[in-house]
C-alpha cells in the first residue's frame, strides 16, 4: 500500500478505498474508451459530503488531481482521469433525501440514479422531465455537471431549467450551499446556475435541489413516416411553429430505425427515407387536440405516413429502443462517435443536408438521429475498421461537421458537454475574451488546478 | 466450443456505454464498476487476450464474483454474451477440473441418476462440514422413482413430448415432475421421459470445466429421439437456456451430435410456455389464490417464458396475481454461487424478500429450482413453487 493509498484509507476506511490494478482500469474511461488517459492511482467511493470534503482538502494540500465520477456513462470524456491522482466516485451518495409535495422540490444526493428518481418522483403524481438517454444508469449531480437534457427538451428543456440549489465541495474542501428550495432568488451571483455545466472543473456536487411538475396525464406516441430528409426537417419547423409541443420528437434516418427494428416488436416501417417519433402529452383533450393538428400538418405536407402507436407496451419499447440507439450501432459498426451540434431549430433542414454532403465529400458513413424538436442533432461517424485512415477521415468529418454548424448559429455541445472530446473547437465557438474570463473564473474556485485538469480547454488552462 | 479465443472480436462489440449497471446484481449491491459487465469485459480482455496485466487473485476474485445470470446480456444492446466469456475466462484461468467434495458432487453425480442416496449424504456432510448453512433438503423419493417411461396422453392425444428432468426436479422437487406430467397429459401431451438424462451441465460450466460440460451435453443428446416428439420440455429455466443456447456451443463445430444439437434448440421449451402456445384444451375451472411472480434470470432464450405463467394463472376465477416492484429482480441464488459467496447472495436476496412481502401474497411462483429453493429459505410464512404446480392445483389433480 503507497503513501496516498494509507492516507485516504485513513481519512475514509480501508472498505471506501481502491487501488489494486484491475480495480483503477475499471474508472479509467467513461462511454469513451478511445482517449488517451490516465488510470487514476486511487479511487474512493465516499459516502458523504464530509467524507469527499476530507478527500479534497487533501488533494488540495498535496496537489494531487481529482477526477469526480458518476456512472462513466458520458460521451466526451468528462469523467476520466488525464494525469491519474483520484478519482472520487460519487455513487454511493445515492439517496433521496425528501420529495416534497407541498412545493413541489426534491433534494437528492449526487449519486442517485435518475431513473430511480423518476420513479419515487412518478409514484407521487409528479413529473421530472429532463431525461438524458443513460438514465437508467447516470446520476444526478452528474447530470447537473454536464447540463445534460433528452428528447423531452423541445418541451420542457434539459437539467439546467430544474435545478434550484445545490451543495457543493470547493477544491480546498470547504463545502458551500447554493441557492435552495424556493423557486427564486436574487442574492449575488447566481453559483448554481455556474456550477451546472462545470464539469467537474470547479468542485463536486453533493447535493442537488430540483423543481418538479405534475405528472402529465394522458400520452400519445406517433410515428411519421416521411419522403425524405428535408421533408421531415420542414415537418418538425411546422409542428413547432404551430404550437403543437410535442413532449418528445425524435429525428432518424432509415439506418437508424432498421438497426431499432432488429429489437423492437412489432417493427417500425422502413419504407420512408426519414421519420419522426414523437410523444405528445397533457390532459386527454390536449393530446387529442395536439394529435389532431400535428396529423393535419403531416397531411397537408404530404408525409408518407401517420401511425398513431396504441399500445402503451409498444410505444415504451420504441422509445426504450431509442434510448438505447448509440449501443445499438455498435452491433454493426467497430466505432461511433456522437455529436451533439446543436443549431437553431428553423435551421435543422440545412443541418441535415450538411450532414449527408459532408458523409459523401469525406467519404465515410455518418448516422443521424437527434431531438428535432430542439435542434439538437446527433450525427453519429460510424467506423467499420479501426485504422489510421479511417480515422483521420472520421476526425475531418468531425471537424466540418462542428464548422458547418456553427455557420448555421449553433453551438459545438448542446448536452454532452466539452471534456476532452470537444476541448479543441472551444476556441471555434467562444472568442478569447470568453475563454480567458472562464479561466479566471476557474482560478479563483481553484488556483491549483487539481479539479478535473484536462478538460475543457486544452493544456495550460488550469493555471 | 466456449474458448476465449472465439470471442475476441465481440469483446469489442461492447461499447462501454454501462447500461449493464441498471440490472446487474452484483454491481447494484457494492456500486463498484469493477464489478459490472463493461468493465469485466475489459479486463478479461487486458489479462487473458491481450496480456498486458497478470492473472491475479483480485482478478480471480473479479471473475468469480459474478452469477452467470445473464442480466447484463439482455439489457445490452449489442447483445455481448457476458455469461459465455466469464465461462471461457474461468476455464482459462482454472485450467483442470474441480478437487474436493463439490468437485466429487459436479463430476460424479451430476453424471448419474440413481444416486440419491449418496447424494443427500453427501449433502448432510456439506452441513457438517459448514460449506453452506442454507442447503437444500433432497426429497425422501426422486422424481424418476416415481415416474419413468412413456405416461400416455388422457382423453384425446394432441401429440406427443419428451420430458427433460432437471436436477432441481429429480432430486429437490419431484412436485414439479409429477405436476409437469399430470398436467401435460391431461392436455392430450403423450410424455415420453427418455432413460439415461443426466445434468445439463450448468453446474459445471458455471466452474469453468467445459469437458465435463461436453459429456453431460453428449449424454443427453444421445437419449432424445427428436424425430418422434413435438417438442422437448423443461421445467426449469436454466436447463432450457442450456439446451436453447449452449449445447451446441459446447461442442466442436465438427462433432456428430452438432446437427442433433441445433435440432434440440428448435424443440426445447419452458412447460408454461410451451402450454401457452399450444392453448389449454381446457381452462381450470378456479385457482383460489394470491400469488406473485419471481421471473427467473435465465429468461432470455424465450421472448415468451416470462409471459406464460402470468397468461396461464393470472386470468382464472379466484386467482390474483400481485406483480413485484421488479418482478426480473434476480435473488441471488444462481445455482451453487450463494454457497460460495454466502454474504453477497444474502444482500442481494434481501431486497428480493423486502419486495415479496410488500407484495402481500401468500404464494411466490418461479421457474427456476434454486430460486425456489433459496427464496423459501428465506422467507417465513410464504410458499414458494412452479407455475405447473398451481396450475396442477387448478385442475384439482394436486392437492394444495
Amino acid at each position: 500500500m503507497n503513501g496516498l493509498v494509507k492516507d485516504l484509507t485513513g481519512l475514509i476506511g480501508e472498505s471506501k478505498v481502491l487501488f489494486q490494478p484491475e480495480d483503477l482500469l475499471a474508472y479509467a474511461n467513461d462511454a469513451t474508451h478511445y482517449f488517451r488517459t490516465q488510470p487514476p492511482d486511487a479511487v474512493v467511493l465516499p459516502t458523504s459530503t464530509e467524507e469527499i470534503s476530507r478527500v479534497l482538502s487533501y488533494a488540495y494540500e498535496h496537489y494531487i488531481p481529482v477526477t469526480p465520477r458518476g456512472a462513466g456513462s458520458g460521451l466526451s470524456g468528462g469523467a476520466t482521469p488525464v494525469k491519474g491522482g483520484i478519482v472520487v466516485d460519487t455513487k454511493r451518495m445515492n439517496r433521496i433525501v425528501e420529495i416534497d409535495r407541498a412545493n413541489m422540490t426534491a433534494t437528492v444526493e449526487g449519486g442517485v440514479v435518475l431513473q430511480n428518481f423518476h420513479r419515487a418522483v412518478e409514484k407521487t403524481g409528479l413529473f421530472y422531465p429532463p431525461d438524458p438517454q443513460s438514465m437508467s444508469v447516470c446520476t444526478m449531480g452528474a447530470n447537473v455537471a454536464t447540463r445534460a437534457g433528452g428528447p423531452r427538451g423541445v418541451k420542457y428543456g434539459t437539467t439546467g431549467n430544474y435545478v434550484t440549489g445545490l451543495e457543493v465541495v470547493l477544491p480546498d474542501g470547504s463545502v458551500i450551499k447554493t441557492g435552495g428550495k424556493f423557486v427564486k432568488q436574487s442574492v449575488g451571483y447566481d453559483l448554481t446556475r455556474l456550477m451546472t455545466g462545470s464539469e467537474g472543473t470547479l468542485g463536486i456536487i453533493t447535493k442537488v435541489h430540483v423543481r418538479l411538475l405534475t405528472l402529465p396525464p394522458e400520452t400519445r406516441t406517433m410515428v411519421v413516416v416521411c419522403e425524405s430528409l428535408d421533408q421531415a426537417a420542414e415537418i418538425v419547423s411546422e409542428i413547432i411553429a404551430r404550437g403543437a409541443v410535442p413532449s418528445m420528437m425524435e429525428f432518424m434516418i432509415k439506418l437508424a430505425v432498421t438497426v431499432m427494428n432488429t429489437f423492437v416488436f412489432p417493427p417500425l416501417p422502413t419504407d420512408g427515407e426519414a421519420y419522426l417519433l414523437m410523444e405528445i402529452d397533457g390532459t386527454a383533450a390536449q393530446v387529442e387536440h395536439d394529435a389532431e393538428t400535428i396529423k393535419a400538418i403531416c397531411r397537408d405536407m404530404k408525409a408518407r405516413e401517420i401511425r398513431e402507436v396504441e399500445d402503451e407496451r409498444v410505444a415504451r419499447v420504441y422509445w426504450k429502443a431509442r434510448s438505447a440507439m448509440y449501443p445499438f450501432i455498435m452491433t454493426i459498426f467497430k466505432r461511433a462517435i456522437t455529436e451533439d451540434i446543436t443549431v437553431p431549430r428553423s435551421r435543422i433542414p440545412d443541418l441535415v443536408r450538411a450532414i449527408q454532403e459532408i458523409a459523401a465529400s469525406v467519404g465515410i458513413m455518418i448516422g443521424l438521429a437527434g431531438h428535432a424538436g430542439d435542434g439538437n442533432m446527433h450525427p453519429t461517424v460510424l467506423q467499420s475498421e479501426i485504422n489510421e485512415e479511417i480515422a483521420a477521415k472520421a476526425k475531418q468529418a468531425i471537424d466540418m461537421l462542428v464548422r458547418r454548424g456553427l455557420e448555421l448559429g449553433g453551438t459545438i455541445s448542446g448536452e454532452h458537454g466539452i471534456g476532452i472530446h470537444k476541448q479543441e473547437y472551444l476556441d471555434w465557438e467562444l472568442d478569447q475574451v470568453q475563454i480567458d474570463l472562464m479561466k479566471r473564473i476557474k482560478a479563483a474556485f481553484d488556483p491549483r488546478g487539481i479539479m478535473n485538469p484536462g478538460k475543457i480547454w486544452v493544456e495550460g488552462g488550469q493555471q | 466450443m466456449l474458448k476465449l479465443e472465439n470471442y475476441q472480436e465481440i469483446i469489442n462489440k461492447c461499447s462501454h456505454c454501462s447500461y449493464c449497471q441498471a440490472t446487474c446484481p452484483v454491481y447494484l449491491e457494492d456500486l463498484l464498476e469493477s464489478h459490472v459487465a463493461r468493465n469485466r469485459l475489459n479486463l478479461i480482455n487486458q489479462v487473458l487476450i491481450l496480456r498486458t496485466m497478470p492473472v491475479s487473485q483480485r482478478f480471480r476474485e473479479i471473475l468469480d464474483r459474478c452469477l452467470l445470470c445473464t442480466n447484463c446480456t439482455q439489457t445490452c444492446s449489442s447483445k455481448v454474451p457476458v455469461d459465455e466469456i466469464i465461462i471461457a475466462a474461468r476455464a482459462e484461468v482454472g485450467k483442470g477440473t474441480l478437487g474436493g467434495l463439490k468437485g466429487f458432487v459436479m463430476s460424479k453425480m451430476l453424471k448419474q441418476r440413481g444416486l440419491t442416496g449418496l447424494m443427500s449424504k453427501a449433502g448432510s456432510l456439506a452441513q457438517k462440514i459448514g460449506v453452506a448453512r442454507e442447503m437444500p433438503q433432497l426429497a425422501s423419493k426422486s422424481f424418476d422413482q416415481i415416474y419413468s417411461g412413456t405416461i400416455p396422453a388422457q382423453g384425446e392425444q394432441r401429440g406427443r413430448v419428451a420430458y427433460f428432468v432437471g436436477c432441481g426436479t429429480n432430486f429437490l422437487y419431484p412436485d414439479t415432475g409429477v405436476a409437469v406430467v399430470e398436467v401435460l397429459t391431461r392436455n392430450g401431451w403423450e410424455v415420453v421421459i427418455p432413460d439415461g438424462q443426466v445434468c445439463c451441465g450448468i453446474p459445471v460450466i458455471a466452474e469453468g470445466d467445459l469437458a465435463a460440460a461436453r459429456e453431460m451435453v453428449t449424454a443427453n443428446l444421445k437419449v432424445f429421439d427428436l424425430d418422434s416428439v413435438e417438442a422437448v420440455i423443461t421445467d426449469c429455466t436454466s436447463c432450457g437456456m442450456m439446451m436453447k443456447e449452449k449445447f451446441s456451443k459446447l461442442l466442436d463445430a465438427d462433432d456428430p451430435l452438432q446437427e442433433k444439437a441445433q435440432a434440440l434448440a428448435g424443440k426445447i421449451f419452458e412447460v408454461t410456455d410451451f402450454l401457452q402456445q399450444k392453448g389449454l384444451s381446457e381452462t381450470p375451472p378456479a385457482l383460489d389464490k394470491t400469488f406473485t411472480y419471481h421471473v427467473p434470470c435465465h429468461r432470455g432464450w424465450s421472448p415468451t417464458v416470462a409471459d406464460a405463467p402470468r397468461n396461464l394463472l393470472g386470468s382464472l376465477p379466484g386467482a390474483e396475481l400481485r406483480e413485484l416492484e421488479e418482478p426480473e429482480r434476480c435473488c441471488g441464488a444462481a445455482g451453487t454461487f450463494f454457497m460460495q459467496q454466502r454474504e453477497l447472495s444474502e444482500s442481494i436476496r434481501s431486497h428480493r424478500l423486502e419486495q415479496i412481502e410488500a407484495s402481500q401474497a401468500d404464494t411466490v411462483i418461479t421457474q427456476c429450482p434454486v430460486c425456489r429453493f433459496y427464496l423459501s429459505a428465506g422467507l417465513t410464512s410464504q410458499q414458494v413453487t412452479h407455475p405447473v404446480i398451481l396450475l396442477a392445483q387448478a385442475y384439482g389433480t394436486v392437492q394444495p
